[in-house]
């Protein structure tokens, strides 16, 4: 516990200006210093110890980055004394604690709320590094203070700005799966049923044992494979930590990661989603289709970029680790020529062999804004940095193209959907 | 634990009622001591205003004309000034010198602080003007250059009575009994002064007399015969008087720091009244206090680790910008030309592979252009300057407008 003076506690030492006026000498300073401590002290001994507060916390749990969540701290004074009580939860800034400070009056026996509102600003976990409380004296000449442990936690949640398209999305797949009876055999597909031949069906789709078995001629209903395995790789090395607009591209990134793990999980399969650069930090595997969103949502909000390389050989030995054939492969990485030189190539063509792959990129729009500009010799230096930039990305992305992914490189706030398209596009071919 | 486990016997502990009792308690809590607090100041303020205005503007020191407190003269002054004598409060001893000149009397009220060329002016000006000098408690030195002769033979710090004894004669002045008594603000003790030949020496004490008159000058040994505290005793009024008292005027001359003549030293400090020196030390205790109290911090200053972020679009502008200060006109037509061949193909549906003789053939039934300017635009041809490379992707973007 501290001892600390207020200001006008301070200032009450003025007071002894006219006595010094009237007889100036050291004995009436030193009377005047001594009477002076002697206020102080009365007035220290009749403030109530804040060591004896009980102070507890409800703490606001989770909330998605853009909305508030509410949380209270208790203070419970079980003392006679009346406390009066400034208090300060130091939260770090982002996680957006609308009052830190905190003056309140507890009355002895008596307990006291003060309600919170926290609007983060950045994703990943807050917590209070300190709670101080500060007991005024009567007079409020000074003051003591003492740092009760009160933990708080707060996990800001990723916007998941993109779920608006998800039903839309869900109802292409509902059509999809409505759609099964022209769907041909294939990889990917699965027996559906047995239904009689009407005209415009496909010959080849036609059970012939069965048909002797009955009078008409019946066919075979096909519908995409249910139950697949969809693996999300999301980047988190450096490129990922560039700003593209007002967010990073990694947040671009997981909102496009968040949007497929719910439609695939709609569409009946299995999402894993790891985070890697150097070494792997997240994995979510093996969640039920329940609790999968809640389960990446959750575990992909603390992520942030780190100023590193990827390690693509890791990469690639996680996910054989991780997949068997025939998983559906989404590395979410962006297209930069420097990245792909950097051994994505040689990775991406191993895994394409063994699975379907797509590779998702963030793009960045303010490219073509910069290559559009004609306005002098610099815009247009910067327009023929700009196009130079583009057709790189275009090679890096036809390099990729040939080892056989597929490769959704759109802005931001496109990227989302332009994915579960591919996702859907790929689910109808028959090709997971 | 459960929120209704901690709950306090007292109605309002309710979680809603306690967070509006919070607030409410915290906004009425301040304003109460904030007034007690500028009360309090206030009347301090007042107090130290009232103190001062109730001293006077007067000049306090040790026989100040004007000072009624016990240390300073001004009861001498008023009834000198009754008598007929005007008296003239001087600082300088150019002043005190014009008086003597004049043929009137000076009193030197701290005759040890005068420089060597003071004491010269003034025994000169008296020689001149055959004014009369007061010297009160002068040293040795300052004693023989005036009146040769006359030394301090002995002091002390005990009050004493003096009586007149018979061969006073004007040393007397009028009195018979003196009951001096050091005063701590001038020297602290009193002294007595040798007689020599031809001078009259009155109220002695051991070798020495408390007053002596030698040839027109007046040595007197006690301050107590002047301060407003003292001079009532006995006959220490005839004294003073009979001994300042001159019709041509009297110059009451307080050796200062402000004197040109003065060789005095550190003497600003003599300025500074009394009480300053320990209302200052107190001012710098409470200031120290109310810095001490403003500077702390209410808890631990957080720190955030914030993730680094940057432009997606940097590396590209800042290429741009190295091309442009490199003069790379050539490689920035190259990269503007490959990227609208890029999409002139896309466009008219040719593989992008293909060599540019095959896109100019494509476009030219589209376009006003004829092949060979087609192959200039499009073709690796060298750009002059930077007006060129801006007029190159002008062309560019037209010929794509004239496509889509």
């Amino acid at each position: 516990m501290r001892i600390s003076l207020t200001v006008p506690g301070a200032l009450t030492a003025l007071a002894a200006a006219p006595f010094l006026l009237l007889w100036p000498s050291a004995w009436t300073l030193l009377a005047c210093a001594l009477a002076w401590c002697a206020l102080i002290g009365t007035d220290l001994l009749r403030t109530a110890d804040p060591r004896t507060l009980r102070v507890r916390r409800e703490n606001p749990g989770q909330v998605r980055l853009g909305s508030s969540a509410d949380g209270r701290l208790l203070v419970t004074n079980p003392g006679t004394r009346r406390a009066v009580l400034h208090l300060r939860d130091a939260w770090n800034p982002t996680a957006g604690l609308a009052a830190q400070r905190t003056r309140l009056t507890v009355p002895g026996g008596e307990r006291r709320a003060v309600a919170q509102t926290f609007t983060p600003t950045r994703r990943g976990p807050h917590s209070s590094r300190a709670v101080v409380v500060d007991s005024l004296s009567p007079w409020g000449l000074a003051r003591r203070s003492a740092r009760p442990e009160v933990p708080g936690t707060l996990l800001a949640l990723h916007a998941f700005a993109s779920r608006k398209h998800l039903p839309s999305r869900v109802r292409r797949l509902r059509e999809l799966e409505g759609l099964a009876a022209v769907h041909q055999r294939g990889q990917g597909t699965e027996f559906d049923s047995l239904r009689d031949f009407v005209d415009g069906d496909d010959v080849r789709s036609i059970d012939w044992r069965a048909t002797a078995r009955r009078r008409s001629v019946v066919v075979r209903t096909w519908r995409p494979e249910r139950d697949r395995h969809v693996l999300v790789v999301v980047d988190t090395s450096r490129t990922s930590a560039a700003r593209i607009g007002e967010e990073p591209r990694l947040d671009a990134a997981l909102d496009a990661a968040l949007l497929l793990t719910a439609l695939a999980t709609e569409a009946g399969d299995r999402v894993d989603v790891l985070c890697i650069d150097r070494i792997p930090h997240v994995s979510v595997a093996g969640s039920s289709p329940r609790t999968v969103l809640h389960d990446v949502v959750a575990a992909t909000s603390p992520v942030q970029p780190a100023l590193v390389e990827t390690d693509w050989e890791r990469v690639a030995a996680e996910v054989a680790a991780r997949t068997r054939r025939h998983a559906l492969v989404v590395l979410l990485t962006p297209v930069e020529p420097s990245l792909v030189e950097q051994g994505l190539l040689p990775v991406a063509s191993r895994l394409a062999a063994s699975h379907p792959l797509v590779v998702a990129s963030v793009a960045d729009p303010s490219l073509e804004a910069l290559a559009a500009g004609r306005d002098d010799a610099e815009a247009v230096y910067r327009a023929a940095a700009a196009a130079r930039t583009g057709l790189e990305r275009d090679g890096a992305a036809q390099a990729l193209s040939r080892c056989g992914a597929h490769v959704v490189d759109a802005g931001p706030e496109a990227l989302p959907q332009a994915l579960a398209d591919e996702y859907l596009r790929l689910k109808a071919a028959g090709r997971l | 634990m459960s929120a209704g486990g901690l709950l306090a016997p007292a109605p309002t502990s309710g979680p809603a009622a306690g967070a509006a009792g919070s607030s409410q308690g915290g906004a009425e809590q301040p304003p109460p001591r904030n007034g007690l607090l500028v009360a309090v100041l206030v009347l301090a303020l007042l107090a130290t205003v009232m103190v001062s205005v109730l001293r006077g503007s007067y000049r306090d020191g040790p026989l100040e004309p004007d000072a009624p407190s016990p240390q300073g003269s001004l009861a001498a002054v008023r009834v000198l000034e009754d008598l007929g004598t005007e008296v003239t409060p001087q600082r300088r001893t150019a002043d005190a010198a014009e008086t003597l000149r004049a043929g009137g009397t000076v009193l030197v009220t701290a005759p040890n602080l005068l420089g060597a060329a003071q004491v010269d002016l003034l025994r000169t000006a008296r020689e001149e003007g055959g004014g009369r000098l007061v010297l009160l408690q002068p040293d040795f030195v300052t004693a023989t250059a005036f009146a040769p002769g006359v030394r301090p033979a002995g002091t002390t710090d005990e009050p004493t009575l003096l009586r007149a004894g018979a061969g006073c004669g004007p040393a007397a002045f009028g009195a018979r009994s003196l009951q001096l008594r050091p005063v701590a603000e001038v020297s602290g003790h009193d002294t007595y002064y040798t007689v020599p030949d031809g001078a009259a020496g009155c109220f002695d004490h051991g070798d020495g007399s408390a007053v002596v008159v030698a040839d027109g000058v007046v040595v007197l040994g006690s301050a107590s015969l002047l301060t407003n505290d003292r001079i009532g005793t006995l006959d220490a009024p005839a004294l003073a008087l009979n001994s300042l008292a001159d019709p041509q005027g009297l110059g009451w001359y307080i050796p200062s720091a402000g004197d040109p003549m003065s060789s005095l030293g550190p003497t600003l400090l003599d300025r500074i009244p009394g009480w300053a020196a320990p209302l200052a030390l107190w001012l710098l205790v409470v200031t120290a206090l109310v810095l001490l109290a403003v500077s702390r911090r209410h808890g631990p200053v957080v720190v955030e680790p914030l993730p680094v972020s940057v432009r997606a679009h940097e590396l590209t502008i800042g290429r741009g910008r190295l091309m442009h200060r490199a003069h790379a006109r050539d490689s920035a037509a190259r990269a503007l030309r490959s990227a609208a061949s890029t999409r002139l193909a896309h466009r008219l549906g040719i593989r992008r592979e293909t060599r540019r003789d095959a896109l100019v053939d494509a476009l030219a039934p589209h376009t006003e252009l004829d092949a060979a300017q087609l192959h200039r635009l499009l073709g690796p041809t060298p750009v002059a300057d930077d007006r060129e490379l801006v007029r190159l992707a002008h062309d560019l973007d037209r010929l794509e407008k004239e496509i889509s």
